[in-house]
């Protein structure tokens, strides 16, 4: 399936990494050992196997840095659901990459209150710093990708910006540079 | 039904009762008004997200989806209301804003429903001027294809694949305008049920491979019939054009088949069109087998049975008024007759209570049994030395020919002409097959069927029960059965299991035998 | 407070009295400052004295519904023999809203003994903190400060030493703001795509795994364990004498075009126009306020007259051509271009629609081209016509608000501000000329 939707879906970013839903080597599984446990202790908090999906996507995704369609068949067996299923429910919620990103992957909020704020001129900082052509293409690198995302819950700490796991608040086109060498 | 609450309501100015807990969409239909809608069907659980089936109802303040919500004592509703059509015109209207208008090149022009209810009550124009979403063409598996464009994300496939077949492979993909139904690689629609899926999209997004671009909707005739290829009965409709049969497709039975047919039953037509067919009467004379017309080959049918003992290798695929005359042959020649059905793996549909792709691939095995035929894997066992083996539609194709060898003189009484009876028939007999007759079948339950004609038999082929009963008379034995209804209400009146029922009483829902196996679906 | 400004003295400091105090985050820290004193007393009540005394103090829910909390919770038949759960929605994605984040990085013991005390006011013993993905820091917090609670027995089987079983589980949310809607959370929190259940049934009857459910905002919980330690009465001070529905106070996440942004408390009632010009500093330099929304991007926008008009409570917004909603101030000032932010947010919810019904799903994707082309300069008068005609197919029509919530910005946009919109269209009408056949 083409994962390359129409301008309101932006955030995908096929990259010029493999634009792969396949992993490039044979899926490792991903639930051995801590990982493992950890989710078996997820699943003693809920009366279905069903409900720590997202909890489960959620450690594939932190050991692996996006789901691959592999580990997604790996989730859909251990939590007894159908591969279809799950990618179903991956593919509703925007966090989770269905395809590898840049090394670091940067959200920028633009919605109104941000917007207001200038949000579209750190964006641009952004690009132009890292080098990535558009946005939702990764550097050739493979080091950044960015994107526009929508609101972060920060609008009072305008413009925020998530870096992979890390949100950094007030960000400005002046203090993009900074944060890029911060980031290594 | 005991202690139903009834409930009663005015819709459109009807007032109707119905049992507590119905949707006002169904109680519409009992009030004879149709709701428009696309992802309710009542052979899936209720969605609510099409949005179509908005009506007005006095005293609450937003409109109602009549699928999703229950009626109330003294409700009045209005379906056609300003308001409400309104709210429908807006939701065509923005069907329409990312389908492409494909009419010209769909296959479900002609039997759309978005065509159907924009024509009814859509705008004349559009007001979109933008861009269209674009999404590309998806093979998914089986006789499936899927064309995203034109999909209107009703659901119904996915809660089809989900609820009733027990094999989710279709999911939503994706949020918003960008939502399609997707799937994983892989894991494809070759459930042997998933066909369905096709008559459930109201649009031309889910299509048959099997169909495409063969016919346009309104160039088929259609008419009533029941599925020849297992012991289930589905109900069916035949889609002939130009006296071929173009299309299978199932009617609904809630008794039989709910609103379903199996693939295997569906995607198997093609042999009803097929042309090595016998289309003229044959009589062997100088050792060849040569047309003759029809006086000529009953009178030397006759002869061959005169004194002698018959037995009948039946079809299980024969209906029940052409077996019924065959036993009467038998019987009045102190013979008997047995048959064979071929097998086949079941496939049941789990979210249907006892629907499956039976295991009998034959439409009236039960109807043999109940009229005296004997079941067995060695039919021809029964054949005594010197008796007149009468082959009835059955092609012997897996069974040894050579027990015909024993046989006295051998009279072929079918649709095709086997090829050892090429050298071993004496008299062939062209009939008419399911399609082009009418008759009747009974279903491993016991539940008789009346199937219609759909198209003609080809060459001077005649009608089962027609032959036989002019073979029958030919032989010395009473006539009367000029039509199927004549010669059911014969068989009716005289196997007990039968008793009761009538040929114009079985109407196009069928009726259950006597003593039907005990836990038969009603 | 103004935080992250020092608080304003004009504030009124209840929820937010420890932002900004590092100490405060652990349980330590937060117990020296009167922590989980309410819910022992919580736990030696009957949950229906509790449920009596919230209902009492006219606590509404601070998620935008505004639903009194007390009638909510009583909603749920004790004794019914099921599993009970409570989930407590910071999914905060309310563009303006950033208030929960706040408490939940400062101060996430509140939360934990806001979400103890109402799980077993609701007879649950479960209680499910729903929390947006994006929010790593106060994800890590919440997590933290579970974690103590369980070491230190308030959690568990054994709450507080009283036999009684609280359960408090943080679930980590993956990038959808339909999420926040309390029948999509219950979907997402049960591992399913986010989209809302239509009601009846409702969450109360049966909700999460089908069973009876109180869904409550993270600003609704913390409110509780002060009601319980200084009562019903105390609470119901706060807010306009003339105007007993709105009590308590409110935490306004302020944002855009002025001074001080941040979050501020203030009591139910307190005048807006004050809130705006002094607490927050009013207008950058050289700029006049022009557009305000009072409570997330969901509710009308108001004129500048409009906002200084308000008193800030439920009915005052109403009564003022808009709603109090969440409480995120988003303010607009007149160097904006007002019809392109309208464009951005129409965006915003075609980006988020979970596409489940049809007007939704196709009527904000269409609203955003409309307006996205009329900010390019390729509008035009029909254009407009056919916005409001959408926005009304948009409302009152679906399984949830997210369509309507995209139609009113368009709507309250057009009608008090409509020259914006009409100096945006093309001058030059152009005609379709039909082709010629030679």
């Amino acid at each position: 399936m083409s994962a390359t939707r129409n301008e309101m879906g932006g955030e995908r970013a096929p990259g010029d990494l493999a634009h792969a839903l396949h992993e490039t080597e044979p899926h490792v599984p991903v639930f051995t050992g801590a990982r493992r446990a950890e989710l078996d202790e997820l699943l003693t908090r809920y009366p279905t196997k069903m409900a720590a999906l997202l909890p489960a996507l959620w450690i594939v995704q932190e050991e692996r840095g996006w789901v691959s369609s592999d580990a997604m068949a790996e989730v859909a067996q251990v939590l007894e659901l159908t591969p279809a299923y799950v990618k179903g429910v991956v593919s509703f919620y925007t966090m989770y990459h269905q395809h590898p990103v840049g090394r670091h992957f940067i959200q920028v909020c633009t919605t109104s209150p941000c917007n207001v704020c200038g949000a579209e001129d750190v964006v641009n900082a952004f690009l132009k710093h890292t080098g990535c052509e558009e946005l939702g293409v990764t550097s050739g690198d493979g080091k950044y990708t960015v994107i526009e995302v929508e609101c972060l819950g920060a609008c009072g700490f305008a413009t925020p910006v998530m870096v992979n796991e890390k949100f950094i608040e007030s960000v400005t086109p002046e203090t993009v540079p900074a944060l890029l060498a911060s980031l290594g | 039904m005991a202690d139903v609450k009834m409930v009663n309501l005015t819709i459109e100015g009807r007032t109707v009762a119905v049992p507590d807990g119905t949707s006002i969409l169904e109680a519409a239909k009992a009030a004879g008004v149709l709701i428009p809608h696309y992802c309710y069907h009542p052979g899936l659980p209720v969605a609510g997200v099409c949005r179509m089936c908005l009506v007005e109802v006095e005293k609450a303040p937003k409109l109602a989806p009549s699928c999703a919500t229950s009626v109330a004592e003294g409700q009045v509703v209005h379906v056609h209301s300003e308001k409400a059509l309104e709210a429908r015109k807006g939701v065509l209207e923005m069907l329409l804003i990312n389908h492409p208008l494909d009419c010209p090149i769909c296959d479900q022009a002609g039997e759309c429903e978005l065509q159907d209810y924009t024509y009814q009550e859509g705008r004349a124009e559009g007001r979109y001027r933008d861009p269209k979403r674009f999404n590309p063409v998806e093979d998914f598996g089986g006789d499936v294809v899927y064309v995203a464009n034109r999909c209107i994300l009703c659901t119904r496939c996915v809660r089809f694949m989900d609820d009733v077949a027990h094999d989710p492979v279709l999911t939503v993909a994706e949020r918003g305008d960008r939502a399609l139904i997707g799937k994983f690689e892989g894991e494809d629609l070759t459930h042997p049920w998933a066909g369905n899926v096709i008559d459930l999209c109201p649009v031309g997004a889910l299509l048959s491979k099997d169909s495409l671009n063969k016919a346009r909707a309104w160039e088929l005739d259609r008419s009533a019939s029941v599925c020849p290829h297992c012991s289930q009965g589905c109900n069916m409709i035949v889609e002939t054009r130009d006296n071929q049969v173009m299309r299978l497709r199932p009617r609904p039975n809630e008794a039989v088949n709910k609103y379903f047919m199996c693939d295997h039953g569906r995607l198997n037509y093609r042999w009803m069109n097929r042309q090595d067919r016998v289309d003229v009467p044959l009589v062997r004379q100088a050792g060849v087998l040569a047309s003759a017309d029809w006086e000529i080959a009953l009178r030397a049918a006759a002869a061959l049975l005169a004194g002698k003992r018959a037995f009948v290798l039946a079809s299980p695929n024969l209906s029940n008024e052409a077996l019924f005359l065959l036993g009467r042959l038998a019987k009045k020649t102190g013979g008997t007759g047995a048959f064979r059905v071929p097998q086949g793996a079941e496939a049941p549909l789990p979210g249907v209570e006892d629907l499956a792709l039976r295991a009998d691939r034959a439409a009236n095995g039960r109807g043999a049994e109940l009229l005296g035929f004997t079941r067995s894997e060695t039919p021809l066992s029964g054949l005594g030395a010197g008796d007149v083996l009468i082959v009835a539609d059955e092609e012997l194709a897996q069974l040894d020919a050579s027990g015909a060898a024993k046989a006295g003189a051998v009279i072929v009484i079918g649709t095709t002409l086997p090829a050892w009876a090429r050298h071993a028939a004496n008299v062939v007999l062209p009939i008419a097959n399911c399609t082009e007759e009418e008759g009747t079948f009974t279903n491993l339950r016991g539940r008789v069927q009346r199937f219609l004609q759909a198209k003609a038999a080809p060459g001077v082929a005649r009608p089962s029960y027609f032959v036989l009963g002019d073979l029958l008379a030919a032989a010395g034995e009473g006539s009367g059965f000029w039509t199927a209804g004549q010669t059911f209400d014969a068989l009716a009146a005289s196997v007990p299991a039968y008793a009761g029922l009538s040929y114009d009483g079985l109407g196009l829902r069928g009726a259950m035998t006597q003593g039907a196996l005990a836990g038969a679906s009603a | 407070m103004g935080f992250p400004h020092k608080p304003h003295e004009r504030e009124t400091l209840v929820l937010s009295k420890h932002f900004g105090e590092q100490e405060a985050i652990g349980l330590d820290g937060w117990r020296k400052r009167g922590g989980y004193v309410a819910l022992q007393k919580a736990l030696s009540m009957t949950p229906a004295e509790i449920v009596a005394i919230v209902k009492e103090s006219g606590l509404r829910g601070r998620g935008g519904a505004g639903f009194p909390t007390g009638v909510k919770w009583s909603f749920m038949k004790p004794g019914d023999g099921k599993p009970h759960y409570l989930c407590c929605n910071a999914d905060e994605s309310e563009p303006g809203t950033f208030k929960d984040r706040e408490i939940m990085r400062w101060t996430p013991h509140s939360l934990v003994e806001g979400c103890a005390i109402g799980a077993y006011a609701i007879g649950a013993e479960v209680a499910y903190i729903y929390i947006r993905g994006e929010y790593t820091e106060a994800l890590d917090k919440m997590n933290a400060a579970c974690k103590e609670a369980y070491a230190a027995g308030i959690l568990g089987t054994n709450a507080m030493g009283t036999g009684k079983t609280v359960h408090v589980y943080v679930h980590k949310g993956a990038g959808a703001y339909i999420c926040g809607e309390e029948t999509a959370l219950m979907n997402s929190l049960e591992g399913r795509r986010g989209n809302p259940r239509i009601k009846p049934p409702f969450p109360a009857v049966a909700g999460l795994f089908g069973q009876p459910t109180t869904i409550n905002n993270v600003e609704t919980l913390v409110a509780v364990p002060h009601i319980l330690n200084n009562g019903a009465e105390w609470y119901k001070k706060f807010g306009r004498p003339d105007n007993p529905k709105s009590t308590g106070t409110k935490l306004y996440s302020v944002c855009g075009n002025i001074q001080r942004p941040g979050n501020y408390e203030v009591p139910m009632g307190f005048p807006f126009k004050d809130f705006l010009y002094d607490l927050c500093g009013g207008p950058l330099p050289g700029r006049q306020f022009k557009a305000i929304i009072p409570g997330g991007i969901s509710v009308p926008i108001q004129t500048r007259e409009e906002a200084e008009n308000s008193p800030m409570d439920y009915e005052g917004f109403v009564a003022n051509g808009t709603m109090l909603g969440s409480g995120g101030v988003i303010v607009i000032d007149d160097a904006q271009n007002l019809v392109k932010q309208i464009a951005r947010a129409a965006r915003f919810f075609a980006h988020e629609s979970c596409a489940q019904c049809t007007q939704c799903r196709e009527g904000t994707a269409w609203t955003t081209k409309i307006l996205e082309r009329i900010v390019a300069g390729d509008g035009s008068h029909e254009d407009l016509e056919t916005l409001l005609e959408i926005g009304e197919n948009m409302t009152g029509k679906t399984i949830c608000v997210l369509s309507d919530s995209c139609a009113t910005p368009v709507a309250s946009g057009l009608q008090k501000f409509r020259g914006d919109f009409e100096a945006l269209i093309k001058k030059k009408k152009v005609h379709m000329v039909p082709a010629q056949v030679a």
